[in-house]
């Protein structure tokens, strides 16, 4: 042991050699292949954690330097480096790594990587590198020219060139394209979250002409339906809920209007960059119109729908819990930064310190959120002028005035003598000694009670979440988030790490909040552009460019194509902040079009070249599409559209509670309903208690930013599918309408197969669902037999819609 | 496609998910069973406990009414409280409030009970009581979540999720964490959800406070429309078309999974029902639990069914008591309704203690009862008391506790933990403790950073140890 180690110390001179300069190529072939591959399979037992025989494989120095058997590598000799010979190593207590031997193509790319002189560029998420400034994510994006390929056939659109320059120098070929039929089904339910109907897929499939998928693309992005899917992606973003949740959870019973505003800004392809203009400072904006106003208006609500601890007897604590949790959203959602960490210290890996936290808490506590900070605090909401309101207003004050008038009245008549004056108050009365008749008394009584109802109910105007300026105040520093013990005064300002927009200058009339949007979607923003147009991607694929969609910190991962983000982000800025420019641009590439087969023979083509399965087995280059399970929403309302009972009525509430009203009290009695046929983002979503179907299949928690959903795989969602009434309604509902559409076994099985999965019953699965269906009724047995075969027809549409098919895209 | 490990850790194929690490080992020799997110795990040292049952009196039961008595409460009833209250109350009190219920001494250990709880004072030589408990926050949702996650502010794991994370479960066919009838008010599932732990973490919750224990069910557990045999009719068509659709896709360890999860469930199905079937405990052991009075059968369930999943190998089981008001919120009525609670328990819970015994498992239950918070000692109304998290009591026994035992105290009137003070994280450490994990190293990385249930407080209390 001693000897070995003495080896190791006598080396590390040798191993003080620098690192040459590793050409882009190489830094994505060791990206690609082997960074990944050392982390999954080295680093836990050599790495940061642990030093299994005193190595450590997390640098190129550390590997040179070695361990107690000596240095695991020499750079450009593979033949020479006892970490091959280690992983070639067939002798299974000498082999590494220890739970399994590598593949083939692993071991050849380790070896690869020696033979190139073994570049290893730090990982940005090294902790020897927190707090840099020079984080790729804190400069602007830069000018990306369109990479060489060999293969030009391939690319369909720019991206195609990107992706397709980092497999061909893995050696990787992409995978054929999908057909028509997988084509359509993924394309659809992707940007209206609705199955293609059989005339959709059959429209086509007839289309032979060029361009019939852009025309298919064109048709969905045009569909209000589209602003329902993309609209629903935002609100996880947005945090979007109809309740506050938390500790008291009330109604937001003007939440709703957010969601209609946010669905419409899709519809309408909103600019992205005026979007989060009106979010953030939609009252601060000029406006033409009633109508612009009020969207506006509205548009604010991003910043009041957050969760708050309505009850916090602490009223400075509220004040700021209100504050940070708009300044962890706001970081999150268009910035992808964690900025709540700098409330009470600097943060630990990104550049932020409190003083930038406090910056930004100055603009949120110039701004006016809350009405009432003591128990059960309020939140501010906005009128919505317009004549309709300003009818109902009158129409409430002239009742007040009715009322208060028939009290005098009454209080007139009953105080005898004096019947010609206005009432005084009722003490001045009593003290008088003028006792109105007890009939009088008790009308009196039952007026005024009448009267403090219809105070308190409010005329009901149209009004919105959302917030306005407040009085405008730079913020101390709270020493470890206290309240109560205050450092410096920070004037309000930007977080100075992220370069390329001009800083912005902040005036002691408004709140700030105008120039801070501003200053997000400057053109040369480092973040904002590349965030959303990660959080698209992400959306269309199942995982980002960069895969921590809502972090790009140091502790983010960086972007797998680097070049591409760039690219799309500049681009993305360029066409005017369109989002559905950007869709077009990625659904019309040959990337999103390939096949999710994993076939693992090659082409023949050329023989040097892998399949996207053995080279890419967690498809993190895009060499082919992932299958992907419907996110809740989607599978809710294909539900329903499949069995013909979808209501495509759009916006409004379905909430059944008055504005402020509780969900639950300590009774623990929901009674929220969703026995609604309107598409699945209509219904309410209540924190603390979101609607179980939806919670079972992974619908985010409401309460906090979320732009990367997660899937599970749980036996409760099994559950759901076998046993939940909505899953048997929606069985009865579909067996009934193909009873009623077609009157023969064939032929309805034609249909069941059309609907429900795009594609007709192979002869095999005539025979065994034909089967089944004689099974079922068999083994009801009694009965009539219509209703006999009704049943059997609804089982076997149960099963259908609980299939893998139905359940996922490919 | 996810990658395997990403699967393993997003998986939970349930309640059970051996069968699926198994059947996904022959995709590659690495994986051993443990790669099943939910698969027992050995602790970071030996355990003194092997599983929790945590008995929650919902609303704050009063500390100076019920094991922590004050002398000088009742000497100085009517009486300014002498020092100052403090900064932030729930609302505000007038003068000190004495008890209206009688202390005495029981057991060997001569541990002080109120007359509220005459049937767990017989067991008092088993409870292991901290008087010196304190948490931050006064209001029912902030301190609820406190008690559950150890954050009131931010959206966390429960405790019984990390436990779950922690050690997996004995019984490849049962969740690691199960809550009976918990509340949905005060952060309601947020108390029993995994938050960014895995899902397979999540408390699977029977029922909630709005039913009794009765009714209380695991969500779609049963089909009422569809007979068994059709239901295996109806598995094996779909297991059919899984299978082709599996082909067609080219093998994708996410939809294999699903297919194995819907036999696992088809097993639940008989499995959860069987569990909560009380037919074949003895006429004895429904006494023990109160389950022949109205008056304590619907929390002596709960408590009979916490001992059912307690054997069946659950690490943590939850039961609440919560009514239809909140339960132990006694801002006036103090006198009737804390009785009143105090008779739905008492029985119930000292029956719990026995039975555990008996059966030779309370060496290695841990039992811990106890609040999101006390009350003030001092009076709100004539007849009751406000919020108070200054100082309160809770109390452990089994799992390796000392028994008959007292650790820290309250000032003379029990507004403000005084001595050997116990903060909520510094509770929740212990418990881990007992468990045989160290609440420092139970970390999961989210969001760039290593997450505990302590964050970065909490002390181990050793002296409650055995």
């Amino acid at each position: 042991m001693v000897s070995l180690l003495m080896c190791a110390v006598l080396l590390a001179p040798e191993a003080a050699q620098p690192q040459p300069q590793p050409t882009s190529e190489q830094i994505r072939f060791f990206e690609a292949n082997v960074r990944p591959l050392l982390a999954e399979k080295c680093l836990k037992c050599h790495g940061d954690r642990k030093q299994w025989g005193g190595l450590r494989l997390d640098s190129r120095e550390a590997l040179m330097k070695g361990g107690e058997s000596g240095a695991a590598i020499i750079p450009g000799n593979p033949g020479e480096s006892l970490l091959i010979e280690l992983i070639r190593e067939t002798d299974k207590d000498v082999r590494m790594p220890k739970d399994g031997q590598l593949t083939r193509r692993q071991i050849d790319d380790l070896g690869r990587w020696i033979e190139m002189g073994t570049p290893y560029p730090a990982s940005t998420t090294g902790t020897q590198h927190k707090r840099d400034p020079n984080h790729w994510a804190f400069h602007p994006p830069k000018e990306q020219p369109l990479p060489h390929v060999k293969n030009s056939n391939w690319p369909q659109t720019p991206i195609d060139r990107f992706i397709l320059a980092t497999l061909e120098a893995t050696g990787i070929t992409p995978t054929p394209r999908a057909d028509r039929r997988t084509l359509i089904r993924r394309v659809t339910f992707d940007l209206i979250g609705l199955p293609p109907t059989p005339q959709e897929i059959d429209a086509f499939l007839a289309d032979e002409s060029p361009g019939a998928f852009a025309r298919v693309v064109d048709r969905l992005l045009a569909s209000q339906r589209y602003g329902e899917r993309w609209g629903r992606h935002w609100l996880d973003v947005a945090r979007f809920a109809d309740s506050n949740g938390f500790d008291e959870n009330v109604a937001h019973g003007n939440a709703w209007r957010y969601r209609d505003y946010v669905v419409e800004s899709f519809n309408r392809d909103k600019p992205f960059d005026r979007f989060v203009i009106e979010q953030l400072a939609g009252d601060l904006l000029p406006f033409d119109s009633e109508t612009q106003q009020h969207e506006q208006l509205i548009a604010t609500g991003f910043l009041s729908i957050g969760p708050k601890v309505l009850a916090e007897t602490d009223q400075a604590k509220m004040r700021m819990d209100i504050i940070d949790e708009q300044i962890d959203t706001t970081g999150r959602a268009f910035l992808a930064l964690t900025f709540g960490c700098a409330r009470c210290h600097d943060h630990k890996f990104d550049p932020i310190d409190t003083a930038d936290y406090y910056g930004l808490a100055g603009i949120f506590k110039s701004t006016l959120t809350m009405t009432k900070y003591t128990k059960v605090a309020e939140w501010h909401e906005h009128l919505l002028p317009s004549a309709e309101a300003k009818a109902t207003k009158a129409d409430f004050e002239a009742r007040i005035a009715a009322k208060k008038k028939a009290i005098a009245e009454l209080a007139g008549r009953g105080d005898s003598g004096a019947g010609l004056q206005p009432a005084r108050n009722k003490q001045q009365d009593d003290k008088a000694g003028s006792k109105p008749a007890p009939q009088i008394e008790a009308q009196l009584k039952k007026l005024k009670e009448e009267l403090a109802a219809l105070e308190k109910e409010g005329p009901n105007l149209p009004s919105a979440m959302g917030v306005t300026e407040d009085k405008i105040v730079d913020v101390a520093i709270h020493l470890r988030g206290d309240p109560l013990k205050l450092g410096e005064v920070v004037p309000r300002h930007a977080p100075p790490v992220l370069r390329g927009p001009p800083v912005p200058k902040f005036s002691d009339k408004q709140s700030g909040r105008r120039e801070f949007a501003d200053w997000l979607v400057d053109p040369n923003h480092p973040l904002t552009a590349r965030v959303i147009v990660n959080r698209v991607w992400r959306w269309h694929f199942g995982k980002g460019l960069v895969r921590s969609i809502d972090n790009f910190g140091l502790l983010g991962e960086r972007p797998s194509h680097p070049e591409l983000l760039d690219w799309l982000a500049r681009r993305f800025v360029a066409d005017g902040w369109s989002i559905k420019s950007l869709h077009r641009m990625i659904v019309m590439s040959s990337t999103y079009q390939q096949s999710s087969s994993r076939s693992r023979e090659t082409s023949g083509e050329n023989e040097s070249l892998t399949t996207s399965a053995a080279g890419d087995p967690d498809n993190r280059l895009f060499s082919r599409a992932d299958v992907r399970r419907l996110e809740a929403e989607a599978v809710r309302d294909a539900l329903l559209a499949t069995s013909g009972q979808l209501d495509t009525t759009m916006g409004g509430s379905l909430l059944k509670l008055k504005n402020r009203a509780y969900f639950f009290d300590h009774t623990s009695k929901d009674l929220t309903t969703y026995d609604s046929r309107r598409r699945s983002l209509y219904l309410p979503v209540v924190r603390n208690h979101v609607y179980n179907v939806f919670q079972l299949l992974d619908f985010p928690d409401p309460a906090v930013t979320s732009g990367d959903r997660a899937t599970t795989v749980v036996a409760s969602q099994a559950l759901l599918m076998l046993n939940s009434d909505i899953v048997m309604q929606a069985a009865g509902n579909f067996a009934e309408r193909l009873i009623a559409d077609v009157d023969n076994d064939d032929l309805r099985l034609t249909r069941l197969y059309a609907i429900a999965f795009g594609r007709p019953p192979t002869p095999d699965e005539r025979r065994a669902d034909l089967a089944f269906l004689n099974r079922v009724e068999q083994a009801q047995s009694n009965g009539n037999t219509d209703i006999q075969r009704k049943k059997a027809w609804s089982t076997l549409c149960h099963v259908v819609l609980a299939s893998n098919e139905f359940l996922h895209v490919r | 496609m996810l990658s395997r490990r990403t699967l393993l850790e997003r998986t939970a194929v349930g309640f059970g998910s051996l069968a699926l690490a198994s059947m996904l080992a022959d995709e590659s020799s690495a994986d051993t069973p443990s790669a099943n997110p939910l698969a027992a795990k050995p602790s970071h040292f030996p355990a003194r406990a092997k599983r929790i049952i945590f008995l929650l009196m919902s609303g704050g039961p009063s500390q100076v009414d019920t094991f922590d008595p004050k002398p000088l409460l009742t000497r100085d009833h009517g009486k300014p409280f002498p020092f100052a209250k403090p900064r932030v109350q729930f609302n505000s009190t007038k003068n000190l409030l004495r008890s209206p219920w009688r202390f005495r001494q029981y057991g060997e250990s001569g541990l002080w009970v109120s007359e509220l709880f005459p049937h767990v004072a017989t067991r008092v030589d088993d409870l292991c009581m901290v008087h010196s408990c304190y948490g931050t926050n006064p209001s029912h949702g902030g301190a609820m979540m406190k008690l559950h996650t150890g954050s009131d502010n931010f959206i966390r794991p429960g405790i019984g999720s990390w436990v779950s994370y922690g050690l997996g479960t004995e019984n490849a066919n049962l969740p690691a964490f199960v809550t009976i009838c918990p509340t949905l008010a005060f952060g309601g599932v947020n108390n029993w959800s995994s938050s960014f732990l895995p899902a397979v973490h999540n408390g699977t919750a029977l029922g909630d406070a709005s039913v009794p224990s009765e009714k209380a069910q695991v969500k779609f557990i049963q089909n009422s429309k569809l007979p068994r045999q059709i239901q295996q009719l109806q598995l094996d068509r779909l297991n059919a078309m899984n299978r082709r659709h599996l082909r067609q896709s080219g093998g994708d360890a996410s939809l294999e999974a699903r297919i194995n999860s819907f036999e696992l469930a088809f097993r639940m199905q008989s499995s959860i029902p069987q569990l909560e079937d009380l037919s074949r405990e003895t006429p004895a052991t429904l006494k023990l639990y109160g389950m022949d009075d109205p008056g304590t059968a619907n929390f002596g369930r709960m408590c009979l069914l916490a001992r059912r999943f307690a054997e069946a190998g659950v690490r943590f089981i939850q039961v609440t008591h919560n009514d239809d008001k909140v339960q132990w919120d006694q801002h006036n009525n103090l006198k009737r309704d804390h009785e009143k609670n105090a008779a739905e328990v008492d029985l119930p819970i000292a029956g719990l203690l026995t039975d555990l015994k008996q059966r030779g498992m309370l060496d290695d239950t841990l039992i811990w009862w106890g609040s999101e918070f006390g009350r003030t000692p001092t009076a709100e109304t004539e007849d009751g008391r406000d919020h108070n998290p200054e100082g309160f009591t809770m109390w452990l026994a089994g799992g390796g506790v000392k028994g008959g035992f007292r650790y820290g105290s309250t000032d003379d009137y029990g507004y403000y933990a005084a001595e050997n003070k116990v903060h909520i994280h510094d509770f929740h450490a212990t418990i881990l403790h007992a468990m045989g994990l160290d609440h420092e190293r139970l970390t999961y990385r989210h969001a760039g950073r290593d997450f505990r249930l302590t964050d970065v407080e909490g002390n181990v209390v050793h002296e409650l140890f055995a």
